[in-house]
């Protein structure tokens, strides 16, 4: 459904994406994780013909989004990263005007808006001006003029930043459902747990160029398998001692913590029985510590 | 055959597309009404006031009339340069960089083409209804000769907006930011407002003056609006100062298309 190949995308002198292969299979959600910067808004906007790429091959519905973007625009829906919707209207006037816009039937505008506030918990808000929404709520609307199309592909720009976790968990659950009915979707986030939950697959994006490429869970067993255990920084002499005596622990610290990875669980609660150390957090490992590997700890600042 | 009418579908959906931009704005407009419309009638109420009754009472003949009667017409033109102007420079301004209306308008099936097209239909209409409302309120002053010519002010008004609204859409794409917008209006539109022969007859200015004004569209507009109302040589005028608006109406719409289109485009 979407075909990149070397896929370079120059602003000026500076490079956003540089080099990208991909392909996005019908029906999947795929993932483009990475900070703040590395391009994800970026190789959104190429999809749709926003931005245009520079270099290498681009292909979306089997259209070059160079030239056919209206063909394109005309299947997908977007929730952008910015909610850019108009203030000083309601709701269901916003709505209208983007009915208008995708050219959705007279007769159909106004079910279809209303089944999709049904849909997004915003029914009772339909008459208030957006000024008076909170960020949730906006954010919910954002994704219901995302959805007036029926498209069939969804795409999704950093959805959830700055939203409360209620909020957050009830956006996941749609997405699902929407994906789960066979919608294709593409999402751009940094949170790494938002990616583990949603995506089938994904890459991890950084400086333009794509550092790991797979399923959440091929990615962890591939790059940081095991469980992590987090200690306070305070405790450096003991972990120190212990990792003299022990070598099967990964070991890296940064201003969070000290964090020790291991194979197996009983490993590091061994540490708790031996040494009497109790840690912050033990949990598998995730995403969040394949990103940290893979892209350096200066990034998860920037992020 | 097939190709003819494939092409004329993508055409009547781009115009549709731009129809449905003008409406978006009025929408939002007219949510405003009073704010919106204030000082598009406040202004030439007080040009005319402060201008007409106070400087004209020193003033008792222009070119065989008397002061409110010659200011009258560039009173029209005025009010369709500012309309267009501040909608097209401000107004998009702040719809493109602080709403971001442009980012969720071109994930639908609306291009560049139509956001620019789309705006200078709004800004030509507005200039339109702008320069009759003025028109009809100087005409029940007396200050038209044959009132049943209000309605042909409308095309002044949209002439004149379309090639300035154009100019203030080039300045938006070419300014760094929205203060940058006061260096235009005081080097290029209050010049032009006050030396385009609204004000004194054209004849009166520097030489070097009226050669530049006559490369911005202000000064065509006043002599058509001032051939609508004196009622004097209009299908002259319509010929000569019209085409030329139109000209520089093309001149200055590509323009604009085709700098707003790096910004909206990267
Ligand atoms: N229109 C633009 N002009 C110049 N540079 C840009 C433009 N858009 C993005 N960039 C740069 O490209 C890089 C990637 O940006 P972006 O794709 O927005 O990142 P992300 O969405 O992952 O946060 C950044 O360094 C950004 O400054
Ligand atoms: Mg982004």
């Amino acid at each position: 459904m979407i075909i990149a190949n070397s896929l370079v995308k120059s602003f000026g002198d500076s490079t956003a994406i540089n080099g990208i292969d991909l392909q996005i299979k019908k029906g999947e959600c795929f993932g483009l994780l990475g900070p703040n910067g590395a391009g994800k808004s970026t190789f959104i906007n190429m999809m749709y013909g926003t931005v245009q790429r520079t270099g290498g091959n681009l292909s979306v519905f089997g259209y070059d989004p160079n030239i056919d973007s209206r063909k394109i625009k005309k299947r997908l829906g977007v929730v952008t990263q910015e909610n850019a919707l108009d203030e000083s209207l309601t709701v269901f006037e916003n709505m209208m005007i983007y009915c208008s816009f995708i050219g959705l039937p007279k007769l159909d505008r106004k079910d279809r808006i209303n089944e999709l506030l049904k849909y997004m918990n915003l029914s009772h808000k339909k008459d208030a001006r957006i000024q008076m929404l909170s960020g949730g709520m906006k954010r919910r609307l954002v994704f219901v003029r995302a959805l007036l199309g029926n498209p069939e592909l969804l795409i999704l720009d950093e959805p959830t930043t700055g939203l409360d976790p209620a909020v957050r968990h009830l956006l996941w659950g749609k997405v699902r459902e929407l994906h789960a009915n066979g919608t294709t979707i593409v999402l751009t986030t940094h949170y790494m747990h938002e990616a583990e939950v949603l995506c089938d697959r994904l890459i991890i994006l950084n400086h333009g160029k794509i550092a790991a490429a797979g399923s959440p869970q091929k990615m962890i067993e591939e790059h940081t398998p095991g469980y992590m255990g987090i200690f306070s920084l305070d405790e450096k002499e003991t972990i120190k001692k212990i990792l003299s005596t022990k070598n099967n622990f990964i070991h890296h610290e940064d201003s969070s913590g000290i964090y020790l990875r291991s194979s197996t669980l009983p490993e590091l609660t061994s540490i708790h029985s031996d040494y009497g150390l109790t840690p912050l957090q033990i949990r598998p490992s995730n995403l969040e510590d394949v990103f940290l590997k893979l892209t350096g700890q200066e990034l998860s600042i920037d992020a | 055959m097939l190709n003819l009418s494939l092409s004329f579908s993508t055409w009547m959906e781009s115009v549709r597309l731009c129809f449905h931009i003008t409406l978006r704005n009025w929408t939002v407009y007219k949510k405003d009404l009073i704010a919106n419309i204030s000082p598009t009638i406040a202004d030439p109420a007080l040009v005319l006031v402060s201008l007409g009754l106070g400087l004209g009472s020193f003033i008792t003949n222009v070119e065989g009339m008397t002061y409110m009667q010659f200011l009258a017409p560039g009173l029209t033109v005025a009010t369709a340069l500012f309309t267009s102007f501040f909608e097209s420079s401000y107004g998009f301004y702040v719809r493109m960089t602080y709403e971001n209306v442009f980012k969720a308008m071109l994930t639908t099936p609306i291009g560049v083409r139509e956001v620019v097209i789309g705006e200078m239909l709004w800004v030509s209409l507005k200039g339109a209804v702008m320069a009759v409302g003025v028109a009809i309120v100087l005409a029940l002053c007396g200050l038209m000769i044959n009132p049943w010519l209000i309605p042909a002010t409308a095309i002044v008004g949209l002439l004149v907006a379309l090639p300035c609204g154009a100019i203030g859409l080039l300045s938006t794409a070419l300014v760094n930011n929205i203060n940058q917008f006061q260096s235009v209006y005081s080097f290029i539109i209050a010049p032009l407002y006050f030396l385009s022969g609204i004000f004194f007859p054209i004849a009166n200015m520097a030489r070097p003056v009226r050669i530049v004004a006559e490369f911005f569209p202000l000064i065509h507009g006043v002599r058509l609006a001032q051939a609508i109302f004196w009622d004097k040589g209009i299908a002259h005028a319509f010929m000569v100062s019209g085409s030329i608006l139109i000209f520089q109406s093309l001149v200055f719409c590509s323009l604009a298309y085709w700098k707003i289109k790096e910004k909206l485009i990267a």
